[in-house]
């Protein structure tokens, strides 16, 4: 298992450097435009364009950048480590940006990622054992629901009405965890629960579709004919055996998550790294980009990696050598 | 557009900005009648990011939105504005000079007297003196610094050197003691008063900028303010050595800009500030809805954002909020831009049918009708020639809806058109249209080749998410696009004539002169233009047309007979010249929370004046 470990590991570090690399080759080789003119106004001469060319590091060959920015990541930089240089934008560094922004972004995922997962399974579990009934049929409708209903409408119209019209919770905005818990999570339960809403219908669908095709295996009948209770036969049994795949799109989502929660950062002003990635990509921002590209990527390669391990215990079948 | 819910809202609500415009008439106002008291905390949502060109370092920052904090809050000039509406907010007044001075020596030398009392804000804190000034423009000279409207001072003695790296100071500014300031020129300049009121020219400390030499954009997070407030924490900047200096926790550039009260600010220097408010806080809110929410429940007074046009509709229809409904000139300029060196628009004919066939009563609707703005009847707005071209209207057609029997007669001469008046020849078809991918650029995009095809010209259509580093490439040889705009710096309209028609200043990318006005035939062979790069002849109508010898004659001018020479350049660009389809001058428009007691809108920056409003807590 160790070996395994190590070499998934070293597996998800050439992963992350060639997104990293795609990541660089794309603005470098295929931008809209200079990213230098941003900062040149707008009236600017070829001697502005190409100092501001010189500052931002666009002057050299492509290959040369990239080998700069992975020794400065590596080596880390003068704002420390791992290098990540600094934002276009703002001249502050992507490193701090990052982890500024990483700690509302994970608040965010986790607290959604309970929810979703409580609900959408315990929903999916409830949808299956009450098969055709008006229970089932309300829980399906519920997911189609949730499916349905587009985040950020759903969050304009919480906001609404829980924030704005009942004034139940602090509305948008962030507010750190050390700056009293109550504000922290009366800013977060709106985002938690809309976010959660889509998934909670996904999770829900996909553990009621499992979950029968579980309770038709002959092991389940094996089970029940040996008189065991009809929870134990669906909880230990049948829901083990059905979790398999949910943990896989649990820890791919919560990993893609990590840069792709824009539309709800962006509803909620919560200002997390999606939002980070996003700013950068429509300001040419290349350093802020890469920057979240890596966490993402990362956050990818180990859930993956994550999600491999625990198949081994979520399924005896699966051993790695 | 800037987000996806913004562009989402902008659909929606497009609709809705017909029924506002219809509502509002002429009755929108521009002050309101109010209790004023001193005090409180001024909340300005932001929306998005701060979206500066230079992070708000005064040398570089070239984002009219900065303008206007800085002008208000941080930064003090020689000469300034009296931060209000209209034209009393477009004349030059004294500032931390004592007086506005008159050239001498034939119009080439400008002395200030720096006023005692104007104390640059902790952790500096002393006196302003000429040093300072002549360290401002030195830093301005210097592209390394990142100066991105140098190109207005080039005309002090020994700039060019300067700024080449030939000499170590600039010969044309000199400090006969240390509270006067001399300016020589090479040449009269008839807006060197306008320059000079720039915040790059505000003065700043050797002691504080030598730390940042070189490293455009990073003074920004710890600019030492002259103004009536300061960077919340800047204070507590350790500036003894550069080593030493830290970002001040008022402005991270990403989150939010906190200004407090200058201490050592004295109301006595400042006769156009009244700074009411206690602190001023510029906080960076991820959507419009967010933010219009937040300014109707009091978190934020302003906004600098889109206003959604549920809300737009909102305030302007309800009596009982239109005292917080703000409207003003944005002395900004929306326009098509035609290529001079490219067929059909080569030829002026076509380009004078296209300025009597565009619909722009239509295309500002697409925008949201009257409300966003005032239809367009020529180059530069009416409000920077004080409104004497108000009458002028070259292509006025009934309700500004075009005229196909006016624009098929202007095509007449053409010899790509037929007897008809129809553009029949080959280049006129499935011409290149750069558009951009906004809200409105297809509704825009679909006026204008319904409108063009009635004078036989159809197009292609490339759209761009981002079009104008496309536009400003030359040698895209983009024949017509729909993006552009173009606001002044300064209320002068030389801000207009100059970037935009000098054929001398083209450049290859970044390019402003999108027409190419005055490119010569050696030129277009170094930037790739493949078009007719013929000088112009009058016979056919073809080719290229320059205003480089006009421009000379207007700049060193002063008083009347510059505005006359402004006046008459821009009759011949949009008669003879016909570079563009101007179609709207647009308004600015402000919400305030029922917390704002007093709002004042700075004519200068087209910003609030930040430094005039007044907040019940």
């Amino acid at each position: 298992m160790t070996l395994y470990i190590i070499r998934r590991l070293l597996w998800a570090v050439l992963v992350v450097n060639v997104v990293v690399f795609i990541t660089f080759l794309v603005f470098f080789k295929l931008p809209n435009g200079n990213p230098a003119l941003r900062f040149v106004g707008k009236f600017p001469t070829q001697e502005n364009i190409q100092l501001a060319e010189q500052r931002l590091h666009l002057n050299r060959p492509f290959y040369i950048e990239y080998f700069y920015f992975v020794k400065n990541f590596f080596a880390g930089d003068e704002y420390g480590w791992p290098g990540l240089g600094y934002s276009y934008g703002n001249y502050v560094s992507v490193r701090s940006e990052v982890l500024q922004r990483a700690p509302r972004t994970l608040f965010l995922i986790a607290g959604a990622a309970t929810i979703w997962l409580i609900f959408g399974v315990a929903i999916g579990v409830l949808s299956a054992v009450r098969r055709r009934t008006a229970v089932d049929r309300a829980a399906m409708g519920f997911a189609l629901f949730g499916i349905s209903a587009p985040v950020f409408w759903l969050g304009l119209m919480a906001l609404f009405l829980i924030w704005k019209k009942l004034g139940l919770t602090d509305g948008s905005g962030y507010t750190p965890i050390d700056q009293g818990i109550g504000h922290w999570f009366g800013h977060l339960i709106l985002p938690w629960t809309v976010l959660a809403l889509l998934y909670i219908a996904i999770y829900a669908r996909l553990t009621r579709n499992n979950l029968l095709e579980t309770l038709g295996e002959d092991y389940i009948r094996t089970a029940r004919a040996k008189g065991l209770s009809e929870r134990r036969v669906i909880l230990k049994h049948g829901l083990r055996a059905s979790l398999t795949p949910i943990v896989t799109i649990f820890g791919l989502d919560m990993a893609l998550l990590v840069g792709g929660a824009i539309i709800t950062e962006s509803v909620f002003n919560i200002q997390g790294l999606g939002w980070l990635a996003y700013n950068g990509a429509i300001t040419q921002d290349l350093p802020s980009v890469l920057g979240v590209v890596i966490c993402t990527a990362t956050a990818v390669a180990l859930a993956n990696l994550i999600v491999d391990i625990l198949y081994a215990f979520l399924d005896p079948r699966v051993r790695y050598a | 557009m800037k987000n996806p819910i913004r562009k989402l809202t902008w659909l929606v609500g497009l609709a809705a900005a017909f029924a506002v415009a219809s509502a509002m008439g002429a009755s929108a106002h521009t002050t309101a009648s109010s209790t004023i008291k001193s005090g409180g905390t001024l909340n300005v949502g932001w929306e998005q990011a701060f979206n500066f060109t230079d992070n708000g370092d005064p040398t570089g920052e070239y984002l009219g939105e900065w303008f206007g904090i800085a002008d208000n809050l941080l930064v003090r000039t020689l000469v300034g504005y009296n931060h209000t509406a209209g034209a009393a907010g477009n004349t030059i007044v004294a500032d931390i000079a004592t007086s506005v001075p008159k050239p001498t020596n034939g119009g080439k030398t400008y002395t200030f007297h720096i006023k005692q009392g104007v104390m640059f804000s902790p952790p500096v804190s002393r006196q302003v003196t000429c040093a300072d000034e002549v360290n401002a423009m030195q830093r301005l000279a210097n592209p390394k610094d990142g100066g991105q409207y140098a190109f207005y001072y080039t005309v002090i003695k020994g700039w060019d050197s300067y700024a080449a790296g030939k000499a170590k100071s600039i010969s044309g500014i000199s400090c006969p003691n240390s509270s006067t300031v001399v300016f020589n020129l090479t040449q009269p300049t008839g807006d060197f008063l306008f320059r000079m009121a720039m915040p790059a020219t505000g003065p700043q400390p050797a002691e504080v900028t030598k730390c940042f030499e070189g490293q455009a954009g990073k003074y920004a997070l710890d600019l030492i303010s002259t103004a009536g407030y300061m960077y919340q924490g800047i204070d507590q900047v350790d500036i003894s050595s550069c080593s030493k200096l830290k970002p001040a926790s008022g402005y991270d550039g990403q989150t939010q800009m906190i200004l407090v009260r200058n201490p050592n600010y004295k109301q006595s220097t400042d006769p156009t500030r009244k700074n009411y408010v206690d602190e001023v806080r510029f906080l960076i809110d991820a959507s419009d809805v967010d933010i219009y929410n937040k300014v109707e429940n009091g978190t934020f007074d302003l906004a600098e954002s889109t206003i959604p046009n549920t809300v737009l509709k909102k305030y302007a229809t309800d009596p009982s909020l239109k005292s917080h409904f703000f409207q003003n000139s944005g002395d900004r300029t929306w326009y098509l831009t035609m290529n001079m060196t490219q067929p059909p628009f080569d030829d002026v004919h076509v380009r004078r049918a296209m300025n009597w066939i565009i619909d722009k009563a239509a295309l500002r609707q697409i925008w949201g009708g009257p409300t966003v703005g005032d239809i367009a009847n020529h180059i530069v707005p009416d409000t920077l020639f004080n409104f004497k071209l108000q009458e002028y209207k070259p292509y006025q057609t009934a309700g500004d809806h075009g005229s196909v029997t006016k624009a098929r007669l202007a095509m007449k001469g053409s010899p790509y058109a037929d007897k008809t008046g129809m553009c029949t020849a080959s280049v006129c078809k499935n011409v290149l249209l750069i558009a951009d991918a906004r809200a409105v650029d297809p509704g825009m995009v679909s006026v204008i080749q319904q409108d063009a095809a009635k004078i036989g010209i159809t197009f292609t259509v490339r759209t761009i998410n981002g079009a104008y580093p496309t536009v400003q490439t030359v040698a895209k040889n983009v024949p017509i696009s729909e993006r552009p705009g173009w606001g002044k710096d300064y209320a002068d309209p030389v801000t207009f004539f100059e970037p935009l028609f000098d054929g001398r200043t083209i450049i290859p990318t970044g390019n402003t002169n999108y027409s190419l006005v005055g490119i010569t035939k050696s030129q277009c062979t170094k930037l790739k233009v493949t078009g007719d790069c013929n000088t112009y002849n009058p016979k056919t109508g073809l080719g290229v047309l320059s205003v480089n010898s006009m421009l000379d004659k207007c700049s060193p001018l002063t008083g009347t007979a510059r505005t006359v020479c402004y006046e008459g350049m821009d009759k011949y660009l949009s008669t003879q010249v016909v570079p563009w389809v101007p179609w709207m001058w647009s308004k600015v428009t402000r919400i305030t929370s029922s917390n704002v007691t007093h709002y004042q809108f700075d004519q200068f920056g087209t910003t609030p004046a930040y430094a005039m409003i007044s907040v019940k807590s």
